[in-house]
């Protein structure tokens, strides 16, 4: 099978310019995650998730925080960063699968580089959807 | 690739009843001996149609919610993209009951939709010029929820433009009249609670006529009005046509619009022109009136239907 005919088609995506409260927002109404990040065109540019939110606010919480007391530290870490542009959390450099790849392929990427989705992309590099692990089992039942 | 947009979504949930008791002094209460239950909204019944014939869209629109979330299932199990963008509340859950032999006469109960705050509306913009890049054909239809400002058909038609892309607005009230501002390329106001359109009437074929010459030469492409419950009049430049659906034996009048220009906007993505694609649209349209169906998007059962839609040039 080919990776467009298993993917989730939803284009749900941030642009560079969104602020972290809108990305949160975003995250919460969506029940998403992580979403891609694209240029005006549709490429894309990064990818953001809600730990880069949370090591954007608090940076090495996840290393050093795990008995973490006080919340109102990381609410006040965050409030600071909430206007702040997202490209300054995202990361640039994602991996993405082209639309007529197949399953196979999704599948062993997914597992050598250790991610849960994939920004699916055109033969122009532009966002046409996401695969999820879940698409690849799905498909595999 | 079609982009569809719903501003106002919405469960469809639809009840048959054998008899509506509301008179009886008691109680009422009925048993549905059928019921349904789909997402809906014009844009996103258009969208299903286009799927289910093959053709790639992208359904867009304002959901809320755990209906939101519903809509959104089903729209993507239909193997539709979609670019919705979330806000605050919950989306409509719209009710219909129909009684056995009064099908033409439903009775809707249908909730505002939730609130649009401005920030949504922004975002709404960012992802639709996104997805203008990659579209052929923009199709615009329903109400606007509480936020959205009559303006905003008018606002999408211009960007549209800007992408030479043709707009399709199936609407009625403020918001079309705004949008016929930027001349759509085809428009199909919606008549079933407005029969006019910025104080001009569509009451009678004579009025409607009148309406689309003045439209057409004001730059708009086309005009597509339903006059009668099995009549249609398409107005382009080129002339005007009554299109009329024979021995039709009513079921559900529900989906019938949308399957029309629906199924118009199937036939012309294909290649037909705007007078064949529209009678496959009104066949379209009669085969989901002769069905429990809400939408039929069976081509054997419309090419079925299609003998039985006649055409006259006025």
């Amino acid at each position: 099978m080919k990776v467009k005919e298993i993917m989730t088609k939803d284009l749900t995506a941030a642009e560079p310019t969104m602020t972290v409260r809108e990305l949160i927002e975003l995250f919460y109404r969506s029940g998403l995650s992580s979403v891609p990040v694209v240029n005006e065109e549709g490429r894309i540019v990064g990818i953001i998730s809600e730990r880069d939110i949370i090591e954007g606010a608090l940076p090495g919480y996840f290393e050093v925080l795990y008995g973490i007391t006080d919340m109102n530290h990381l609410s006040q870490k965050l409030r600071e960063i909430e206007n702040d542009r997202i490209e300054f959390y995202m990361t640039p450099e994602v991996i993405t699968i082209e639309e007529d790849e197949d399953d196979l392929t999704a599948a062993d990427l997914m597992i050598r580089k250790n991610v849960k989705s994939l920004p699916v992309v055109n033969k122009d590099g532009i966002l046409v959807g996401m695969l999820r692990r879940i698409d690849l089992l799905k498909d595999l039942l | 690739m079609i982009i569809t947009v719903t501003p106002n979504p919405a469960i469809d949930k639809i009840y048959w009843v054998e008899r509506l008791c509301l008179d009886d002094g008691e109680l009422p209460v009925m048993r549905a001996t059928r019921s349904y239950l789909t997402a809906g909204g014009k844009g996103i019944n258009v969208s299903i149609f286009l799927a289910r014939m093959g053709i790639e869209n992208i359904a867009m629109g304002f959901i809320a919610g755990e209906t939101g979330r519903a809509v959104e299932r089903r729209v993507r199990d239909e193997g539709i993209t979609t670019n919705f963008i979330w806000v605050e509340g919950e989306t409509r859950t719209n009710v219909t009951i129909l009684e056995r032999g009064h099908e033409q006469r439903p009775i809707q109960i249908t909730e505002q939709g939730p609130t649009v705050s401005p920030e949504a509306l922004k975002r709404f913009i960012v992802q639709y010029k996104r997805a203008l890049s990659r579209a052929r054909y923009v199709f615009l239809g329903g109400s606007l929820p509480p936020g959205v400002p009559v303006q905003f058909y008018q606002e999408l038609t211009h960007l549209a433009h800007q992408h030479r892309v043709p707009v399709i607005v199936n609407a009625a009230g403020e918001a079309l009249a705004h949008a016929l501002t930027e001349r759509p390329w085809l428009i199909k106001p919606d008549t079933r609670q407005h029969r006019n359109v910025s104080g001009v009437s569509l009451r009678t074929p004579q009025e409607i006529v009148s309406a689309g010459k003045a439209w057409i030469a004001d730059g708009i492409g086309a005009v597509l009005v339903s006059h009668h419950i099995t009549h249609d009049l398409l107005i382009t430049r080129e002339g005007v046509w009554d299109l009329e659906a024979c021995d039709v034996r009513f079921k559900n009048l529900l989906g019938a619009e949308d399957a029309l220009i629906a199924g118009t906007l199937s036939a012309i993505v294909q290649g037909a022109s705007l007078l064949e694609a529209t009678r496959f649209g009104m066949a379209a349209a009669t085969a989901s009136a002769e069905s429990e169906e809400l939408v039929v998007t069976d081509r054997t059962a419309i090419e079925r239907v299609l003998p039985r839609i006649q055409i006259e040039q006025l």
